[in-house]
């Protein structure tokens, strides 16, 4: 690259650069270094505790609500990726699928609904049907819109896979199943794994959907968290939040590595 | 003797607005232990049949036998027909040797011996210390040997490969045409090898099939094909030829259609009536002087082990006379120079268009 056409020669990049991480990111770094503060302030520093995780870790209803929030997202994420891994090899792969970009833009739709709409609906459907089941409603809630997130990465590995491979595998005498289980999803891992750990993060962190269709009782870390702050921001709040925080970044991380490994 | 692969009016038409007839009523019978191509431009579908007889498609009409067993509907797993494929096709997460094994163990041979015959096979292609790489570590050449030692390790009875040559560099592609047909002598498998390069089908085949636009033109050794084509399209597609449009005279006389008289072969064309002649370049002669069409030089192409002269005819019309250099290295003539076209009757062939 010539230094001319670089965009970092442009006048006034660094500054631009520097404002844009600031913007995204200060309020996060503010959260996570206040959830270390020894005061109950949440806004002036007072040295450094980790007194707020303690007490955060000791509470029942946190326990009890990342332990819903755990349940769900793992059961969520199991049915999701498994639907969107289906969704994938059918629309990629079976030629007797008839109108797969059609069947492909329904599948991806939910992502373009707004979320409110998509819980009302929810919502008003589950009673409707008289379906009661717990933790039940919120996780069939969660395994839907966690589809398209969980279908996106998958899909595009399975584009991106050399349909020979399969076709060099049924030449070497596999059948179907053989050749799915030793050729197709071995190379469609990676594509699998990203599909599963957005969707994961995407069920742990739902608000809006989880509070329409929550009963008693299937109380969920977000929830939970949002409960609290509006009786007032306390550092506690923060160390959850930045508990949440490391797990999701973990989470992000571990699906990047896998996907650039192939 | 039954053949190894029977096609008889074999049709694929692939649906479509309009559909695509990319094989229409090919009759072919491939013998037992032969080298075999299919040889036709770009699209004229190659792949199509060799896809047919992989079982990757299911032919729209017609019979496809395997030693005479109509395996038309049969799935790919079910036919002892591999494939070496264009772009190899190598599984990436399993080890060279895994990948050669892959077939036997599909076949449910026992760990241990499908392990040593993989070992075997890699020996035969040269790449015996090369068991526990990847694919990915290996270069183009390399790559190329291991899917060929994965598709013969089963021991098919036939081996399909499309264009295997065609990513390989000029003198990598020169050795693996040999190391082919050595590997079809040593293991007796029918080959039936794609290409659309007329140099490589003529120098590895047993016999050959030209196609064009999914039909079968004409099937033959190699030197039926270049020697005698059955079509202007057969004689056109296989090294370089000189055309006429001429008048049939009677008995061997031609008369050109600008006019010049031509002997050629004995035809049973009725006088009168119209023909195409042609030549091989490399059949001409070039003289100073002598019976013959006269003409001037107007080009020279230099080719190295040969040059070729575009002579344009004093009577109207060009054509190209192949031939080699004085021993010296000095042209026959130059660009300008007053010459004499001398054709052998014998090198003159008539087809039909
Ligand atoms: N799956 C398909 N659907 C529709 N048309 C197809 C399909 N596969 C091939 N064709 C068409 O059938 C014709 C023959 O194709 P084929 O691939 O057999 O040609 P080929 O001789 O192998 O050409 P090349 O030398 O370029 O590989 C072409 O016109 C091609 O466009
Ligand atoms: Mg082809």
């Amino acid at each position: 690259m010539t230094q001319k056409n670089d965009i970092r020669w442009l006048p006034g990049f660094n500054w631009v650069t520097l404002f844009f991480f600031l913007f995204l990111y200060l309020p996060l770094i503010i959260l996570v270094v206040f959830s270390f503060n020894a005061s109950r302030s949440a806004t002036v520093w007072s040295g450094f505790s980790l007194e707020w995780y303690v007490k955060a870790f000791a509470n029942d209803d946190i326990q009890r609500a990342t332990k819903n929030s755990l349940i769900i997202a793992v059961f969520a994420t199991v049915f999701a990726t498994t639907m969107a891994t289906m969704a994938a090899l059918a629309l990629s792969r079976n030629r007797a699928v008839k109108n797969k970009s059609l069947f492909g833009g329904v599948l991806i739709l939910p992502l373009m609904v707004p979320e409110i709409v998509t819980a009302v609906a929810t919502l008003t459907f589950f009673s409707a049907i008289g379906l009661s089941l717990g933790l039940g409603n919120i996780i069939i809630a969660h395994s839907v819109f966690c589809i398209p997130f969980a279908y996106l990465p998958i899909r595009a590995r399975l584009d991106g896979m050399d349909e020979s491979l399969e076709a060099a595998a049924r030449d070497l005498y596999s059948n179907k199943w053989d050749t799915l289980r030793l050729i197709t999803l071995p190379l469609l891992m990676p594509g699998i794994l990203s599909g599963a750990m957005l969707a994961f993060i995407i069920s742990l962190d739902d608000f809006i959907i989880t509070l329409m269709v929550a009963e008693a009782g299937s109380t969920t870390l977000p929830i939970y968290i949002y409960s609290l702050v509006r009786v007032g921001i306390t550092p506690e709040v923060n160390a959850i939040s930045t508990v949440l925080l490391g797990v999701s970044v973990l989470i992000v991380t571990a699906a990047y590595l896998v996907e650039k490994k192939k | 003797m039954t053949s190894a692969i029977g096609l008889s009016g074999l049709q694929k038409t692939y649906p479509g607005a309009p559909p695509v007839r990319a094989l229409r009523n090919a009759d072919l019978a491939i013998n037992d232990n032969e080298f075999f191509t299919l040889l036709g431009p770009s699209g004229c579908g190659k792949t199509t049949l060799l896809r047919l007889m992989a079982g990757f498609e299911v032919p729209t009409g017609g019979k496809l036998t395997l030693f005479g067993e109509d395996i038309a509907h049969l799935p790919p797993e079910k036919r002892p027909i591999n494939t070496v494929f264009q772009h190899y096709s190598l599984f990436p997460h399993m080890t060279v040797l895994e990948n050669v094994a892959f077939g036997l163990k599909r076949l449910h041979k026992s760990d241990a011996e499908a392990k040593q015959v993989a070992q075997q096979m890699l020996d035969l292609v040269h790449l015996a210390d090369f068991g526990d790489r990847k694919p990915g570590q290996l270069s183009g050449g390399q790559q190329q040997r291991v899917a060929l030692a994965r598709a013969l390790a089963p021991q098919p009875r036939v081996l399909l490969l499309d264009e295997p040559l065609s990513a390989l560099d000029l003198k990598l592609r020169q050795s693996m045409r040999a190391e082919l047909k050595r590997l079809q002598r040593e293991t007796g498998i029918t080959f039936v090898f794609v290409t659309h390069d007329q140099e490589e089908a003529l120098a590895m085949s047993d016999r050959i099939a030209v196609m064009s636009q999914g039909e079968i033109q004409q099937v033959g050794d190699p030197a039926t094909i270049y020697e005698f084509p059955e079509n202007r399209f057969v004689a056109e597609f296989i090294g370089d030829a000189d055309f006429f449009e001429a008048e049939v005279l009677g008995g061997t006389e031609y008369k050109l259609s600008n006019g010049a008289l031509l002997t050629g072969p004995r035809t049973e064309a009725a006088i009168g009536s119209q023909v195409t002649l042609f030549f091989r370049p490399e059949k001409a002669e070039l003289k100073q002087s002598g019976s013959g069409l006269p003409g001037q030089v107007s080009e020279i192409l230099y080719l190295g082990n040969s040059t070729d002269y575009v002579v344009d005819l004093a009577q109207g019309g060009a054509l190209t006379v192949r031939s080699e250099n004085h021993k010296d290295g000095t042209a026959l003539a130059d660009v300008g120079a007053d010459v004499v076209v001398e054709i052998d009757p014998a090198a003159v062939r008539v087809v039909t268009t």
